[in-house]
């Protein structure tokens, strides 16, 4: 028996060595969620406006163009159950915060991160963000959710080549989507209209999923109310390849759905901006992201907005 | 919990240091904590349907014991149509309620009438044919009086949820396993070894070669429409190898990790892709259902002998269940009921037992006669296979007509995501030939890997064991449910 553990514990060792390196020295690769955590370990306690969602706040509202204090703490695929978690997090240190700047998309009520092909982020907001919402011992380590081709890249990219790792600007917002390098409009709104289309949405699975992400948007603004908040609910403007190509029940059940939890809260205000002519085919990077050109048109929008509230 | 999931990985070296350091003094300790283990492991997935496992343990226990005691023939007979239909009650509703309420209401409204019931939604149970199986074998011996029923009810537990072979078999009899949850087990360090070498070779078969081939053969399959002939060969091809990955895969691991604990298992497939007849194709693939059938349906029902049209009948009929059992779908029967008429013509010139030993034993290569008939059974078999993956009848024959048509001669390809690229997966396929040649040089052993390496310089040897680990690491697709799960 003895040896029979000996030699399966040798046999493992530089296994597991070399898995323990890996974790080690990817966990020490700065990436945008450690970045976020840190600013927000820092500074929330001076945060007057804080931005969540997906990758539509996350590369289209800079916070630059905000005349107040802000900071976006958006993330691609984020879901409301993140942002509410983020909220919570640090609710006692939020003492400026007077704005919650928060997206709703096409996809909010229909998808979670969990459920979707971007699931495996959810390790960056355990093991970056310190959150312990899974349940799964795979998004607590870096090892066991990523594959190993990944893994490898990454570590030639960071200690071989010194390629950058945070790919937001020091308030959060994303950077990547240069409008030198836009998409054909035409394709990726179609494209990403298919992808966030629910096709069966009478599932009892979809219809769970859309009731929780309910919940989850009731509760952020809930808890804003509580702390005298105002919220300020947005869907962001997108191109009509985009437009046109969404399926009119399930934006109308989204819409529906905003503005009436909206409706039920003196300190939420809805602006579904999804159609808005201002933002032309420059402003955006592809059919449902902005570029940084309207990025700036969206942020002065909205900071334009949140100071006529404030008045 | 999956084989291939890391809470196995956890789960499997904890109970592995309790059943041997802390509880290895009592037998009834041993098995208690396998029961313990097992409804862990099972529960895992979903502990509400945990009842229908202690329900089926507690009926043939105490059904057992009443067997032994009763004398009137008539008394007997009851109880084990009792058990019989307890146990195939559970599995009939859980499994094919909705699908003879769905034929019951199309049947209906053929005629013209309209009836109201609509499908439940039923959850079907991970395991439960294989389980259900178990558990009536041990029934069906103490009737037969092949078997001393046990007044032991952990160790009945531990027989009947043994986490190894639980919920994806190998089925194991009672005559077979029971005896040895009350033999003194001594840990046996080659046995041990070996076990975890097969765990090894499981794993492979699984994540690299079954959840690899599983990805192109679920694009091919699901958008079989817009595929070339050449193309549906591939996936069709890509699929026979998914499903031998998987579940002989999943046997290995659950032989090897029986291994761990002193048990043996039987062996549920034995290189059936290098059957020189259908026949021994079946002798090879999913023995332990296989032989379950033989024993106590084909058998009982007269087997082979007989008049011709006996034996038509019972072929038929132990072909089509055996398809029924693996799921409620038109397309499993007619696959039972291909291969039966693939197996009819061997039995009927009774050539059905000519092939009894692997092929090209103690040689390399084949004879080009069993090369060619090695071939010319793998082909049926893939074509078969079709009707297993297919969504419906319709589905089957939509692609086998692509496959008959003159774009069987174009070039083989897939659409790659996004771009709409034309790709073929080369380097997998270069790895599928390996993984063939491998269980070639393996075929006289027990699993592949069994005697590879053996004698060999130990760096060399574990230079092997690291490079199908690495292989485990660098070509794991994505974690994919084992597809026997759902049988």
């Amino acid at each position: 028996m003895r040896k029979f553990i000996f030699k399966v514990l040798v046999f493992s060792l530089p296994i597991l060595i070399v898995s323990v390196a890996f974790e080690l020295l990817i966990r020490n690769i700065p990436n945008d969620y450690s970045y976020k955590k840190e600013y927000l370990d820092e500074n929330s306690e001076k945060i007057e406006t804080l931005v969540l969602g997906s990758s539509h706040s996350f590369y289209g509202i800079d916070p630059r163009y905000f005349s107040n204090n802000t900071f976006n703490a958006g993330q691609i695929s984020q879901s409301l159950n993140y942002d509410l978690e983020i909220l919570k997090k640090y609710q006692g240190e939020f003492k400026s915060l007077k704005t919650i700047v928060l997206p709703i998309s096409y996809f909010s009520f229909y998808s979670s991160l969990e459920s979707g092909v971007e699931s495996w982020r959810i390790k960056n907001y355990m093991i970056y963000y310190d959150l312990n919402s899974s349940e799964s011992m795979l998004d607590y380590s870096e090892v066991l959710s990523n594959h190993v081709k990944v893994m490898i890249d990454k570590l030639v990219s960071h200690y071989g080549k010194g390629d950058k790792s945070i790919y937001c600007s020091n308030l959060g917002w994303g950077t990547n989507f240069k409008s030198e390098n836009a998409l054909d409009l035409l394709k990726s709104g179609e494209i990403s209209a298919k992808r966030h289309t629910v096709l069966d949405r009478e599932s009892e699975k979809v219809k769970a999923e859309f009731d929780k992400n309910k919940l989850h948007l009731k509760s952020i603004i809930k808890w804003s109310k509580e702390r005298n908040v105002k919220v300020l609910v947005l869907t962001l403007p997108a191109f009509k390849s985009y437009r046109e190509h969404l399926d009119g029940e399930q934006l109308k059940k989204t819409i529906d759905a905003t503005e009436s939890i909206c409706s039920e809260f003196d300190n939420c205000i809805y602006n579904n901006l999804l159609n808005d002519t201002a933002f032309v085919a420059s402003d955006y990077f592809d059919a449902d992201h902005l570029s940084e050109i309207g990025a700036e048109k969206l942020s002065r929008q909205i900071d334009s907005t949140i100071s006529w509230n404030n008045q | 919990m999956l084989f291939n999931s890391i809470d196995f990985a956890i789960f499997l070296p904890i109970v592995f240091a309790l059943y041997w350091f802390v509880l290895n003094k009592r037998i009834k300790d041993q098995n208690f904590l396998i029961v313990i283990a097992s409804y862990v492991f099972y529960g895992w997935w979903d502990w509400k349907f945990l009842s229908l496992i202690v329900v089926s343990s507690i009926l043939d226990f105490s059904i057992g014991l009443k067997l032994k005691k009763e004398e009137n023939q008539v008394k007997r007979k009851t109880l084990l149509w009792t058990s019989i239909a307890v146990n195939l009650g559970f599995l009939g509703f859980f499994k094919y309620y909705n699908f003879f309420l769905d034929n019951f209401i199309s049947a209906f409204s053929f005629f013209g009438a309209d009836i109201g019931p609509s499908s439940l939604n039923i959850i079907l149970p991970v395991g439960i044919s294989f389980y259900t199986f178990q558990t009536l074998s041990y029934t069906i011996d103490v009737y037969k009086r092949k078997l001393e029923p046990i007044s032991d009810f952990v160790g009945f537990s531990a027989f009947v949820s043994f986490f190894p072979q639980l919920v994806a078999g190998p089925i194991e009899r009672a005559t077979h396993l029971l005896p040895q949850f009350y033999k003194k087990r001594t840990f046996d360090y080659s046995k041990a070894v070996d076990g975890i070498r097969q765990i090894l070779w499981g794993l492979f078969k699984k994540i690299v070669i079954a959840d690899n081939c599983a990805e192109y053969a679920n694009i091919i399959f699901n958008n079989s429409e817009v595929y070339s002939g050449s193309t549906l060969v591939l996936g069709a091809f890509l699929f026979t190898f998914q499903i031998y990955g998987d579940f002989s895969g999943y046997s290995d691991i659950a032989i090897g990790t029986s291994r761990l604990f002193g048990f043996d298992l039987k062996r549920n497939f034995a290189f059936p892709y290098f059957s020189r007849d259908i026949g021994e194709f079946w002798r090879r693939w999913h023995i332990s259902l296989s032989t379950w059938f033989r024993d106590y349906l084909y058998i009982p029902l007269g087997g082979s002998r007989g008049g011709t049209l006996k034996k038509v009948r019972n072929t038929f009929l132990i072909f089509i269940v055996s398809g029924f059992w693996h799921g409620a779908n038109w397309t499993f029967v007619a696959w039972g009921a291909l291969n039966a008429c693939y197996f009819l013509p061997l039995l009927l010139t009774n050539k059905n037992r000519n092939n009894i030993e692997i092929v090209a034993k103690g040689k390399v290569l084949p004879t080009l006669k069993d090369l060619m008939f090695i071939l010319i059974t793998f082909s049926l078999t893939v074509f078969a296979w079709i009707f297993f993956r297919a969504e419906n009848i319709g589905h089957a024959f939509s692609y086998i007509s692509t496959i008959f048509s003159s774009s069987l001669f174009e070039m083989p390809y897939l659409l790659e995501e996004g771009t709409g690229r034309h790709i073929l997966p080369k380097t997998f396929l270069l790895l599928i030939g390996i993984f063939v040649l491998v269980e070639w040089i393996g075929r006289e052993g027990e699993f592949a890997l069994e005697k590879i390496g053996l004698k060999w310089k130990r760096v060399f040897r574990y230079f092997l064991y690291y490079s199908i680990i690495l292989a485990i690491i660098w070509f794991g697709g994505k974690e994919q449910q084992f597809i026997y799960f759902q049988f």
